[in-house]
């Protein structure tokens, strides 16, 4: 799999950090599943907050911080044993960690399902699935919209975007997606904020998000 | 190559938890990254009350996993650093009544795959070096913004204003910086 679209540095680095909202954060580990280069740039953040955490200033801790931390351990059960589900999931493991709502129509040739990731910080995630050929009608952003490709293939004048790319977008940039011809097209979009009535695909997740 | 009674490196003091139950490792541990953690998330914006908290659950968390820990993939810091930001993530949103799924869930990828440069002699530790020396070799104008961003979780608007620049010149030098890094580490990473 080439992936050509990366999340940008500064975005990798808030992940590290673990400052993203849940939902950018679940498109980003998304990618991250398909793609070794960005894994090995926020082991690579990681590293640089792992020096801040060592090389930086303590905090005094309570008078019997040691003595709770040392009874802590002595009544300490070892951690359970991760769960290995056997079969093959159908979407990347962070995303098959979600419930998923029933893909419904929404016109246009597209179909859309919710992501049940908590809506607590304004950022709606939901997947939307398109016919070989459909032509997305034009559509701005009221904010950030990251998406990452699971599956098929769509193009606008940033070039191609294929299984495992990651397109992030801001309310600059106006899209005019074409899906590719050969398979259906499947994406996990997080938008954030508040989704403007102009953008085509706020409209048509409207109903469904309750903004 | 220091044997795991090596009273230096935390990475040995964590082969000794691992190996043995050493409390003795475990409270050197302790006295070492507790107050560090502490210390790290007020920095970075937590209340001290819950910074302890979370100091707290982050060691027992380190001796209930210190069998997982691997030293040619990872430093003790780095590993820790990892575990406290996960129970800080899922501390914030359990507040929020937000009942998603764990942060390690989305962070799984990052461990799962196997050493990528087995050949590597370099241990996690030893790599912690290389990130000082490519933090060191940073211009001063560039290590500004990266220990306001990295070590403080400083807001780029917020850069901009401690420094007295525009917001386009902290994007900017952040850029060139996090690319700097890049090409020096991603490779032992």
């Amino acid at each position: 799999m080439t992936i050509t679209h990366h999340p940008s540095d500064v975005t990798l680095a808030a992940f590290a950090a673990g400052t993203l909202d849940e939902g950018g954060a679940l498109v980003v580990s998304t990618h991250l599943s398909a793609c070794s280069a960005c894994r090995a740039a926020v082991r690579t953040f990681e590293r640089v907050r792992g020096i801040a955490l060592a090389d930086g200033e303590g905090a005094a801790l309570k008078a019997d911080a040691l003595q709770r931390a040392l009874a802590a351990i002595s009544s300490a059960e070892p951690p359970p044993v991760p769960r290995r589900d056997g079969g093959q999931a159908e979407w990347p493991a962070p995303l098959s960690a979600y419930p998923l709502g029933t893909w419904r129509w929404i016109g246009g040739g597209v179909q859309w399902r919710s992501v049940g990731v908590p809506a607590d910080a304004g950022t709606r995630v939901f997947m939307l699935k398109a016919a070989p050929g459909t032509r997305i009608p034009h559509h701005g952003h009221a904010g950030l919209e990251w998406t990452c490709v699971l599956q098929g293939a769509f193009s606008h004048r940033n070039g191609r975007y294929g299984p495992g790319d990651f397109d992030e977008a801001d309310d600059t940039i106006d899209h005019l997606p074409v899906v590719e011809n050969g398979v259906e097209c499947v994406c996990i979009v997080a938008m954030q904020g508040q989704i403007r009535f102009k953008s085509w695909i706020g409209r048509m997740v409207q109903p469904f998000v309750r903004i | 190559m220091p044997s795991d009674r090596d009273d230096t490196d935390p990475a040995h003091w964590l082969a000794a938890i691992a190996a043995r139950r050493d409390r003795a490792a475990f409270a050197s541990l302790f006295g070492f990254y507790a107050p560090r953690i502490k210390g790290f998330l007020m920095r970075t914006g937590t209340a001290a009350e819950i910074a302890e908290e979370i100091a707290q659950e982050a060691m027992l968390s380190v001796w209930r996993k210190a069998d997982m820990f691997d030293a040619s993939r990872a430093s003790a810091s780095t590993w820790i650093y990892a575990i406290a930001r996960n129970l800080r993530i899922d501390r914030l949103r359990h507040e929020r009544g937000g009942a998603g799924a764990a942060a390690a869930v989305l962070y799984e990828s990052l461990r799962s795959e196997e050493s990528e440069r087995p050949d590597s002699s370099l241990e996690g530790t030893e790599r912690d070096e290389l990130v000082r020396l490519a933090l060191r070799d940073l211009p001063d104008e560039q290590m500004a913004v990266v220990r306001l961003s990295f070590f403080e979780d400083k807001a780029h608007g917020d850069i901009a204003r401690i420094l007295g620049i525009p917001l386009g010149t902290v994007k900017s030098r952040l850029r060139l910086a996090m690319a700097k890094l890049r090409e020096r580490l991603d490779e032992w990473s």
